[in-house]
């Protein structure tokens, strides 16, 4: 038994609204399941009702509207996101993100909205989807709101989302033409593991401006200031980049690394990430 | 039936199909995949409940008329079975892999098969056995024909 708790399943978001609030103890959204149960088993949580939100038809949503704009329901699993062709062709930065993540067994549950819901300050989706302007949507009986996915993290597991909220879906705006982006994440070993540091970023050579966020190196995952690439070589753009990198991450050390060894591995990553970015033909 | 008992212990406790293992109970290890859906899922990490309306696939609807799937022989054939704890695990993930795809190239079939931890083998009789698989299961029109028998089953209250 994972523990003592009630459990829901409804079909509305209303009636999930009202499951959350009308209760004794405190409640829990269950989607993927793969961060919460972990934590009921190990005790740092204990919830006395899970709302099950996979069946709610409208938070199923996985689409690319004509202009390339992407939503991604709350209860859509990461390898969707990772089999859907037209995310592979648009956001492979999204789709390396995605694929770091666990093992495809997990993928079949784990959610992207989850992921961020969670607010580890090493959520793998984070960084690429801050990198690439995401707005997250809150449902709650009093409303919906849209909440830019750079005001969601407010502190280590800690999001603004209200306890009556329900994060409802993400959008990524159309990205502009010939749009390039790429993820990489430094681990422990080689296979699956959390990211010691990791960098995402996103440049569109029609706009000359490079867009970078960071994550595993301070309280919350961290958009970085755009760099305008211009006319710039590489050599150049690489410092820029490295310098508002360095001047964001706040690391700490901790199980997987020294905040000596973060400072000194988030530099090659970015560094790589921004050779990537600036090639012909974008990220691999 | 308690909200708060696993798909994993369900099967074990409730139905006495233990073929699925309790490794980690924490999604690490793979022991319990089993097809929710045709999807290979770790059984430890989702409420019975949950998979209400869900078609469950786990290791004992592999063999047949008391023949063992191709997957299985496959398994026995290469030395891919040690102790075997990971094993009903193992071939989940690998019935999910070959269903979606029928012709894995090696890279396609690590990837599938990482999240099973074998503590035993070393992979390498593991990756041959689902090429093997992969190879009898193109050539061959009947999935689960001419097995050999399956060992009597133990566990069964």
């Amino acid at each position: 038994m994972l523990g003592r708790f009630d459990y829901q399943r409804p079909s509305t978001l209303p009636e999930a609204g009202r499951l959350l609030v009308g209760n004794d103890g405190p409640a829990a959204i269950l989607a993927g399941g793969t961060d919460l149960f972990v934590d009921i088993r190990g005790r740092r949580h204990d919830p006395r009702i899970l709302v099950d939100i996979k069946r709610i038809d409208a938070l199923r949503r996985l689409d690319v509207d004509p202009a390339g704009a992407l939503t991604i329901g709350a209860a859509v699993p990461l390898n969707e996101i990772i089999e859907c062709a037209a995310i592979r062709r648009t956001f492979p930065g999204l789709v390396q993100a995605a694929e770091s993540i666990a093992t495809y067994q997990l993928r079949n549950r784990a959610t992207a909205v989850g992921n961020l819901c969670n607010a580890s300050p090493a959520a793998d989706m984070a960084p690429v989807l801050l990198a690439l302007g995401a707005d997250l949507i809150a449902w709650s009986p009093r409303g919906e709101r849209t909440i830019s996915l750079s005001s969601l993290f407010v502190g280590v597991k800690k999001t603004a989302l209200a306890p009556d909220e329900i994060a409802t879906e993400l959008r990524i705006p159309a990205p502009e033409p010939g749009l390039r982006s790429g993820f990489l994440k430094q681990q422990r070993l080689r296979g699956h593991d959390l990211a010691v540091v990791s960098a995402a970023g996103t440049y569109a050579p029609s706009a000359g401006v490079l867009r970078m966020a960071v994550g595993s190196c301070a309280p919350t995952p961290l958009l970085v200031e755009s760099i305008e690439v211009g006319r710039s070589s590489k050599a150049v753009v690489e410092k820029k980049a490295v310098r508002a990198v360095q001047a964001a991450m706040r690391p700490i050390s901790d199980t997987r690394a020294s905040a000596d060894y973060r400072r000194a591995v988030l530099p090659v990553l970015v560094k790589r990430l921004v050779a990537d970015l600036l090639a012909e033909g974008g990220a691999p | 039936m308690p909200s708060g008992l696993t798909l994993l212990e369900f099967l074990r406790d409730r139905l006495y199909l233990t073929g699925t293992k309790e490794g980690c109970g924490i999604g690490e290890c793979g022991a319990c995949t089993v097809l929710l859906d045709e999807k290979p899922v770790t059984a430890c990490l989702i409420l019975a409940v949950e998979a209400d309306g869900c078609t469950v696939e786990t290791v004992e609807g592999e063999a047949t008329d008391g023949r063992l799937s191709i997957l299985q022989r496959a398994f026995v054939e290469t030395g891919a079975v040690q102790c075997g704890f990971c094993t009903p695990g193992m071939i989940m993930s690998a019935r999910g892999l070959l269903r979606r795809n029928p012709n894995p190239s090696d890279d396609e079939i690590v990837e599938a098969m990482a999240g099973n931890l074998c503590r035993c083998t070393g992979y390498e009789a593991i990756l041959e056995a689902v090429r093997l698989a992969a190879e009898r299961g193109r050539s061959c029109k009947v999935g689960r024909e001419e097995g050999a028998r399956v060992p009597k089953q133990g566990g069964r209250r």
